[in-house]
């Protein structure tokens, strides 16, 4: 065993190559899973992290003619696709207009549909979402961080979280990073994003790259840092980056 | 060589996941699979194909796609091998972690195993192993590691305790009531007790911060010597606080201790510290995830005694945090809570003085977004002023002030306000033109809170409440003036009236006539008769209608028809079309009950004479009428005469004119020799009575008499009165015929 831990750490003495193609798996979650967390989605995943992504929301909802009129969806039903169709043949010119005929073209081409939040069983597997952009290294169905769009969206998934009493006993980060909810905004938030996610990879892969065994010495957890630990020092170094886009962040359980 | 080892490992982990997407595929092979890759997690292999397995076992036994049961027999095979790794104290901490966290999930697992199966011991004195040697690394582990055994504590605690009626799923419901009596390897009492000591180690992470606070106060100016808030707080608080619900909720008997704990934790007490960008990051992290527990917990329960408390607890984090994380922005709440008018009150010491002196005035833009028509017009940036409500002035004075201030108005700073204004409107109306879609928002959820199956709608009582509360709606006439006032009301365009149409409707007209005149009393009370200067259709009785109709069929067209008739246009057959209708009506009408009606036949034919003879008179030749109706009225009836019928001859009498074709219809009556006496009756009356047809009338009686010889005595017996020689004429014919 130390001889391979030997070898292993001397053909990579710095902690980039052995661990270079580890990913950490993300998920992205907004209200409706349409712009914040697919914009996120499709970002993370072009830059070849594993990515899914949900909706907290009760019903998936975009704007229609009026406020008081919204195009309102149900989760894990209704594809983009049938809903970039419907919402071309009502009327191309307003929703080419605000946008949304060019995110439902774009969600389309993510992955199928959206899906909510509530309604995804954590370790189920996910073989029959392979078409899913970033859904390679997703199979099994957990994430490592989770990133929410919306303050709300973070306690609605912590509350969620608490409520199936953490049966798989898998930590998970949950990071909410807060995006205005318009294309813009969910632009410079996706960029904001995928720098966090660069950020937190590096630090994972950096301290998977730590080979030996784990100290239980009184020197303890002091003397070595692991990547849960520096999940707040990545955060707040981050923060600074994007004073725009305020972060909480909490460790919970799958 | 060592390019040579990594492309091996390269190529055993590319099979292991090929395994591992198999599995994930169909669970069947789940055994199989584990037991193969068992041997890889031992330390004789390259640590990525040994960290690989352990996740894979982690992910294995924490997988909802397997069945308990399948996971039961599966656990036991993995059980010596992991007690192994455990224990094996230069374990790579990434192995380590995996390992617990797939401890974790199979304590249950084999809790219930061996609850089912005492007699296993072995298998429980390797649970055991496990357990004790976890418990003893709790403290010595970095705090990755930490956090899981938190974990697997956590599960030892759920499967160690009671749990309440409120059944989970799968292995979180696995229980210390499950255990059957005098077992012999699990004594429910000891179990009890363990995990009440581990659940206090659990909660001591929570009791551990709050002793910074004694040292805070105590030496509040040596920040440098008190412990620092560092990452590993904040990481074991959360994992700690985030596995507590499930506990709280299924367990009874540990609800209390946690809410104890809980309240008295209080994750703000660390921000003593300096706040540097972590600090905040750990702080807030502390802070919002025993908000959410708190709030979560009394929202799932919200009857639990404790619940008030919690509440509160919440509010009271909430204040706190406003206070000390917003400290940095602690100047912000008076702006913030004015809104835009934080811009006025910057500018007003500015604009103030100079107002007086300058006539100069400042015109601010309006930020984005929906504005009154007062903030459109105010121009003043005192906020005295602003917030001054005008309509509490009396009209008159309003009047007055409005007046004089505007005829003293400095006629340039008028003109600049004026156009401020003006900028004003046509900045808003062109902000809401352009929307940018890249800005617009798109959040529509404002009510994404809605759930459908949770119903938190008002009861009656409270709507009332609240609509007692409500101000009085007040009737504002004038806004509403423009758009309730009547607009003018435009009709659509009478159709186009055609002459077929004006014929149907004046059919339809006559057609009331008739029914109408159906209703009316016959005229039987015999009038004092007025004379020739009576005025016709002037009693509005039945008999007066029918001389309407009558009119009204002879005469409307007279005069028009002969014109009308050598034009080919559609016109004529309107109305001679109406006309022939009515005919056809007031026939109908006559044949419907003619003894009683041969009255209004006779005056309509009259009419129908009348008629004819003014055309002849004033040189119209139009078509005649008279005798075709005559005929017709007569063929009409003719056929249902009985012999007793006196009413045809007042009908012969009364007619006005009579010719050959006429009296040969009436001739024709004799075919019938029961008719002849009333023929016969009928036509010397007419002999008797009107002398100009005298001469035709007897010519038809002699026809009769040639031509049916069952009549010739009737006939006889009149021509011997009036034509004796065409009597002695035949008398003499017939002599020499008798006498031969």
């Amino acid at each position: 065993m130390e001889t391979s831990n030997g070898s292993a750490s001397s053909s990579a003495p710095s902690n980039e190559a052995p661990s270079g193609d580890f990913k950490l798996k993300f998920c992205t979650v907004c209200a409706s899973n349409q712009n914040r967390s697919m914009e996120a989605h499709l970002r993370l995943s072009e830059a070849q992290y594993p990515v899914i992504s949900f909706g907290t929301g009760s019903l998936v909802r975009l704007p229609g003619p009026t406020i008081s009129q919204p195009n309102v969806y149900e989760f894990n039903k209704t594809s983009y696709d049938t809903m970039f169709k419907e919402l071309e043949s009502k009327d191309p010119r307003l929703y080419r207009a605000n946008g949304l005929l060019n995110m439902l073209d774009r969600n389309r081409h993510v992955k199928s549909g959206p899906e909510r939040w509530q309604n995804w069983q954590p370790g189920l597997p996910r073989l029959d979402h392979a078409s899913d952009k970033g859904s390679e290294g997703c199979e099994g169905g957990v994430v490592d961080i989770v990133i929410t769009c919306e303050e709300r969206c973070w306690d609605a998934v912590i509350d969620d979280l608490h409520n199936r009493g953490a049966p798989l006993n898998k930590p998970v980060h949950v990071i909410n990073v807060d995006i205005k909810d318009n294309h813009e905004e969910a632009s410079v938030g996706g960029r904001g994003i995928v720098d966090l996610a660069k950020s937190l990879n590096a630090a994972a892969a950096e301290e998977r790259g730590k080979m030996g065994p784990a100290l239980f010495d009184q020197g303890g957890s002091s003397a070595r840092s692991s990547f849960d630990e520096r999940v707040p020092d990545v955060l707040a170094e981050w923060q600074e980056k994007w004073p725009n886009l305020p972060a909480t962040w909490t460790l919970a359980w799958f | 060589m060592a390019g040579s080892v990594e492309n091996a490992v390269e190529d055993q982990l590319q099979q292991l996941n090929n395994a591992r997407k198999l599995v994930l595929g169909d669970t069947t092979y789940y055994p199989q699979i584990v037991q193969s890759v068992l041997p890889i997690i031992q330390p004789t292999h390259p640590l990525p194909m040994r960290r690989w397995s352990a996740d894979f076992l982690a992910e294995v036994f924490s997988s909802p796609a397997l069945k308990i049961s399948q996971k039961e027999s599966i656990c036991l095979l993995v059980l010596e091998t992991l007690k192994n790794l455990i224990q094996d104290s230069n374990e790579d901490a990434y192995v380590l972690r995996n390992a617990i966290q797939t401890c974790a999930s199979i304590y249950p697992l084999a809790f219930n195993w061996v609850l089912a199966n005492s007699y296993d011991g072995p298998t429980w004195e390797r649970v055991m192993a496990i357990k004790t040697r976890i418990l003893q690394i709790w403290d010595n582990v970095p705090p990755a590691i930490r956090i899981c055994c938190i974990k697997f504590a956590q599960r030892v605690v759920l499967a160690q305790t009671v749990a309440s009626s409120d059944r989970q799923r799968g292995d979180l419901n696995i229980n210390l009531a499950m255990i059957p009596q005098n077992h012999p390897l699990l004594d429910p009492r000891h179990l009890e007790a363990e995990a009440t000591g581990l659940l206090d180690r659990m909660l001591g992470v929570l009791q551990e911060n709050s002793r910074y606070e004694g040292s805070y106060s105590s030496s509040s100016s040596d920040l440098t010597n008190t412990a620092l808030v560092c990452s590993s707080d904040a990481i074991l608080v959360d994992a700690t606080l985030n596995s507590l619900s499930i506990l709280v909720r299924t367990r009874p008997g540990t609800s209390n201790r946690i809410m104890n704990a809980i309240l008295n934790f209080n994750p703000l007490k660390l921000a003593n510290s300096p706040m540097t960008p972590k600090t905040k990051v750990l702080i807030k992290s502390m802070e919002k995830t025993t908000r959410m527990l708190v709030k979560h917990l009394y929202q799932r329960d919200p009857h639990n005694p404790n619940a008030p408390r919690l509440q509160q607890h919440v509010e009271r984090l909430m204040r706190s945090r406003a206070e000390i994380l917003d400290e940095s922005s602690r100047k912000r709440p008076n702006a913030d809570g004015n809104g835009q008018d934080s811009k006025r009150q910057k500018l007003t010491p500015a604009s103030q003085p100079k107002a007086p002196s300058a006539p100069n005035i400042e015109i601010t833009h309006l930020e984005p977004g929906p504005h009154s028509l007062a903030e459109l017009f105010t121009l003043a940036k005192d906020k005295g002023l602003t917030s001054f409500d005008a309509t509490q002035v009396p009209l008159p004075y309003a009047v007055q002030i409005t007046v004089t201030a505007l005829s003293r108005a400095e006629p340039t700073l008028f003109m600049k306000a004026l156009d401020g204004v003006r900028d004003r409107l046509v900045q808003m109306v062109k902000a809401e033109a352009d929307i940018n879609p890249e800005t617009a928002p798109l959040g529509v959820d404002d009510d994404d809170d809605y759930e459908p199956d949770f119903d938190t709608g008002e009861d009656t009582e409270q709507i009332l409440n609240k609509l007692d509360s409500a101000p009085p709606e007040t009737i504002d006439a004038k806004p509403l003036g423009p758009s309730l006032a009547l607009g003018s009301v435009n009709l659509p365009p009478a159709p186009i009236l055609n002459p077929d149409m004006a014929a149907k409707v004046g059919q339809g007209t006559v057609a009331r006539v008739f029914s109408m005149m159906r209703t009316l009393d016959d005229s039987t009370a015999r009038k004092p008769k007025t004379g020739l200067s009576r005025l016709a259709a002037s009693s509005l009785d039945r008999e007066s209608w029918v001389t309407v109709i009558a009119r009204l069929a002879t005469r409307s067209s007279a005069g028009l028809e002969t014109s009308v008739k050598s034009e080919d246009g559609a016109s004529s057959v309107g109305s001679a079309n109406l006309n022939d209708s009515i005919r056809e009506l007031l026939y109908a009408y006559v044949m419907e009950d003619f003894r009683r009606r041969i009255e209004v036949a006779a005056s309509w034919l009259c009419e129908e004479w009348y008629c004819d003879r003014v055309n002849k008179k004033h040189g119209l030749d139009g078509p005649l009428h008279y005798n075709k109706w005559v005929i017709k009225v007569m063929d009409g009836f003719i056929a249902y005469l009985n012999p007793a019928d006196k009413v045809f001859t007042r009908f012969l009498s009364e007619m006005p004119e009579l010719n050959m074709e006429i009296l040969s219809r009436v001739k024709r009556l004799c075919r019938d020799p029961a008719m002849v006496q009333l023929v016969t009756t009928s036509l010397y009356y007419l002999v008797m009575t009107r002398p100009p047809v005298r001469n035709m009338v007897l010519d038809t009686f002699q026809e009769i008499w040639v031509e049916f010889e069952d009549a010739r005595p009737f006939a006889e017996k009149y021509l011997a009165k009036w034509r004796p020689e065409f009597v002695k004429a035949v008398r003499a014919a017939k002599q020499p015929v008798s006498a031969k």
